[in-house]
């Protein structure tokens, strides 16, 4: 079993009657890259900043790399915000650095971090630019830097690719596997679907404070009933298994059906019942719901979230 | 300790990277060269010019020698209160200088000018001078007689004035290479004494009272005595009946004491209440400017994430602190170079001054009370900034603020000026964050022991805290999208943290 990255254990937050977060309950292991997805008002935000010691919870037990959650362990993690700025008259290199100091670092080793940074996301000739010159994508990346350099173990990033276009959305994910793949944990909120369906070995579903859905990409989707199109001559309905079916276009006797089946049953179950019966078929699609339909399954329909 | 300084460092780049801040530097530099300039270029001349036309031929030798003689009156006062301040009396203890009630009596006054004058003077005291003791300047004199400028005619009695007469009034007249102001034409006809006969003095229309009563007094005594000859009195009858003087002598306290010496010792204290003010709002707003710029940019969210918001705190105020300090130190340093520089000022107002504060326990007070208010008042500046969103919602919050800091303080330096006792200053004393102005305006006037441990206390404990509620809010506030309200202000100063 690996270690724990993050643990939050029975974890309330009230602000006066409001409560945001709701007796959550997570684990999240060393080196996967974890999502926290949620509509606005999920309590992403806030468990991040709980686990970043900015708020402390009302009530339960947080656990960031086996400590409690203070500042000393600002040296080993990186931290995005999903609100960013940056001070307007520092340098690029400067904000960089000021912000590995704050984490700690000593300056030199923190100005060769900042400057093999800087190379690697295309900013190196604007280092002694102030922020003021930059434009927002290209300051948006230097944001990335701070949270980078001191080259964390534990990276959280509060909703990364909101403001960023699809080319620096693309850099970042691969900075985010990147990181992964050296070892690092990576926790990311998002509610924009796609990236986490690309990005997520584990998830977590928050619906207005409370979990929703804990595990991996894979044991969501096997939480909802299987679904698959078939092209048949008669309406699949009473076959063993079927849940529901909706018939859509027909051709020379042919038809096709949308086929949902019962919860637990596998559609390899149908395709075989099919053979053996003499079911004749034109065509068996399984269909693997996206990570958008596990969402609305778990969460519903009301979050306000993107595919 | 290592994450104040980082941000304390990070606040004085950004201070010490904007134009404002060199051309505050610079501000006292410059205003002290300008005026110092100014003060020896263009200060005004002392001495005024007249002219007698004397028809009669008898008064004008006699106005110039009385015209001298109530100068050398006036340099003999000078001179006499100098030797007593620089306790050089010992040099030569029966000269007419060395009595302060001397410039009073008219013998004495003779004997100060066969004595030969300020000059002789100066030049008996100046071996005995130590290197702190300042020379005696002698005046110029007050007035000075020139002929009257060529072509100038004076009209018969009930004439026009000419032109000539008018323009020459109106301008300065050259006299041994110096400009001097024109201040009086006295036209005595040759008649003068004899009924009906009167002089009559041309001026224009600005001209120094003390010239015209001058005048008048020498040519009134002169026209008495001619009356009291006319009287078959004996002129040294007459000349002893008008010196006459009734028994009159002036109490003074020695130089450098009484009045003088709290306005010498209030003069450090009082220096600092508006330094203090200057510095703190301008370096205060130059924090709130800070607190929003990272409010408005989100910045708060990454910076809080490595440092606790008491510790942005601090780092901030010391930050600002320091920029404070060299702002302070800059000018006080190039004041001193200034005074120094300009002796006169250096001798007679700052060495005094500073001479005065010889009490370390009021010296370490002024600077508990400077720096104690600082803080104070940098606090205030910060907690504004917390709760603003914008720069146009801290004005709002700043002008009652500033309102509330200004308004009793003027009212207490006026207050403490009076007497140290005055109610309004001893009330002001005890509010914490009337406290260091209150308490350095008084100073200079004597202020029980006590009573500055007491103050200092009180002061202490405010500045505690004030730390405490501005850290509350700090943490409240910074992360806090919605718009503060009073109500959520004092909640937040009460609570550990705030809505998300």
């Amino acid at each position: 079993m690996p270690a724990t990255a993050m643990a939050f254990d029975g974890v309330t937050k009230q602000f006066g009657d409001f409560t945001a977060v709701d007796n959550l309950n997570f684990a999240i292991p060393e080196g996967c890259i974890f999502g926290f997805l949620g509509g606005n008002g999920a309590g992403k935000t806030t468990s991040l900043r709980m686990a970043l010691d900015i708020l402390s919870p009302t009530s339960g037990r947080i656990e960031v790399m086996g400590k409690e959650p203070s500042r000393e362990n600002a040296a080993e993690i990186g931290f995005l915000p999903e609100e960013r700025g940056l001070y307007k008259k520092m340098s690029v290199l400067d904000t960089i650095i000021y912000f590995a100091q704050l984490k700690q670092m000593e300056a030199a080793p923190a100005k060769s971090a900042a400057m093999a940074l800087l190379e690697r996301l295309e900013l190196a000739d604007w280092a002694k630019s102030p922020i003021e010159k930059l434009s927002k994508g290209m300051a948006q990346k230097v944001q990335v830097a701070t949270a980078l350099v001191n080259s964390p173990k534990l990276l959280m990033l509060d909703e990364p690719f909101s403001g960023l276009d699809p080319v620096n959305q693309a850099m970042l994910e691969d900075l985010i596997a990147e990181s992964a793949r050296n070892g690092a944990t990576v926790i990311f909120s998002t509610h924009v679907m796609q990236h986490a369906e690309r990005l997520c070995d584990r998830l977590l579903m928050l619906a207005r404070g409370k979990k929703a859905f804990d595990g991996t990409q894979d044991e969501a989707r096997a939480a909802l009933p299987s679904r698959l199109a078939l092209t048949a001559k008669a309406d699949p309905s009473a076959l063993p298994g079927v849940e529901r079916t909706h018939a859509g276009e027909s051709h020379d006797g042919w038809t096709r059906y949308e086929v949902e089946l019962q919860q637990g049953i596998e559609p390899d179950a149908l395709l075989e019942h099919c053979t053996a019966n003499g079911v004749p078929l034109r065509s068996f699609d399984v269909q693997v719901p996206s990570l958008h339909e596990t969402f609305i399954h778990f969460v519903g329909a009301d979050e306000e979230i993107e595919r | 300790m290592r994450e104040i300084l980082l941000v304390a460092k990070r606040e004085m780049r950004q201070v010490i990277a904007t134009k404002g801040f060199w051309i505050m530097l610079a501000a006292v530099p410059i205003a002290l060269a300008i005026s110092g300039f100014a003060s020896n270029q263009l200060a005004p001349e002392r001495t005024t010019a007249y002219s007698v036309v004397d028809e009669s031929g008898r008064y004008a030798p006699l106005l110039e020698t009385q015209m001298q003689a109530s100068f050398r009156q006036a340099t003999l006062r000078e001179l006499s209160e100098y030797a007593e301040k620089w306790e050089l009396q010992h040099v030569d203890p029966e000269a007419p200088w060395a009595n302060r009630q001397a410039w009073l009596n008219p013998a004495e006054i003779q004997r100060f000018a066969e004595a030969g004058g300020a000059e002789a003077a100066v030049a008996l005291l100046e071996p005995e001078l130590d290197e702190d003791t300042p020379p005696f300047e002698i005046e110029d004199p007050y007035y000075t007689e020139v002929a009257l400028p060529d072509g100038v005619a004076i009209p018969a009695v009930g004439e026009e004035v000419g032109e000539r007469l008018r323009s020459v009034l109106e301008d300065d007249i050259t006299v041994d290479d110096r400009r001097l102001p024109y201040g009086a034409i006295l036209h005595i006809p040759a008649n003068f004494g004899q009924p009906g006969a009167q002089a009559r003095i041309f001026t224009n229309g600005r001209s120094n009272a003390s010239l015209i009563r001058n005048m008048r007094e020498i040519l009134s005594a002169s026209v008495r005595q001619d009356a009291f000859a006319a009287q078959g009195i004996a002129p040294d009858t007459a000349i002893a009946l008008q010196t006459m003087q009734a028994p009159v002598s002036v109490i003074e306290p020695p130089p450098g004491e009484g009045r003088s010496l709290v306005a010498t010792r209030s003069l450090v204290p009082i220096a600092l209440v508006y330094l203090l003010l200057i510095t703190a709002v301008t370096t205060g707003s130059m924090m709130l400017q800070g607190v929003v710029e990272e409010r408005s940019n989100k910045l708060f969210e990454s910076v809080l994430a490595c440092i606790k918001p008491d510790t942005l705190m601090q780092g901030k105020l010391l930050g600002l602190g320091a920029i404070g300090l060299i702002i302070v130190l800059t000018w006080a340093g190039t004041g001193l170079v200034a005074a120094l520089y300009f002796e006169g000022f250096a001798a007679e107002v700052l060495r005094p001054s500073l001479e005065a504060l010889d009490d370390p326990l009021l010296i370490l007070a002024m600077i508990i009370y400077f720096l104690g208010g600082y803080v104070v008042l940098a606090m205030v500046f910060l907690a504004v900034g917390a709760i603003s969103e914008s720069m146009q919602d801290a004005q709002s919050y700043l002008t009652p603020v500033i309102f509330l800091i200004m308004i009793p303080v003027v009212i207490v330096m006026q207050a403490a000026l009076k007497g140290p006792d005055e109610p309004v200053a001893l009330i002001l004393s005890w509010i914490p964050l009337y406290t260091p102005f209150a308490m350095l305006a008084r100073l200079g006037s004597g202020v029980a022991t006590w009573e500055i441990i007491g103050t200092i206390v009180l002061l202490i404990a405010f500045i505690w805290l004030e730390l405490k509620l501005l850290g509350n809010i700090f943490r409240a506030s910074l992360l806090n999208d919605g718009k503060p309200t009073w109500k959520r202000i004092f909640s937040w100063m009460g609570s550990k943290d705030s809505a998300g």
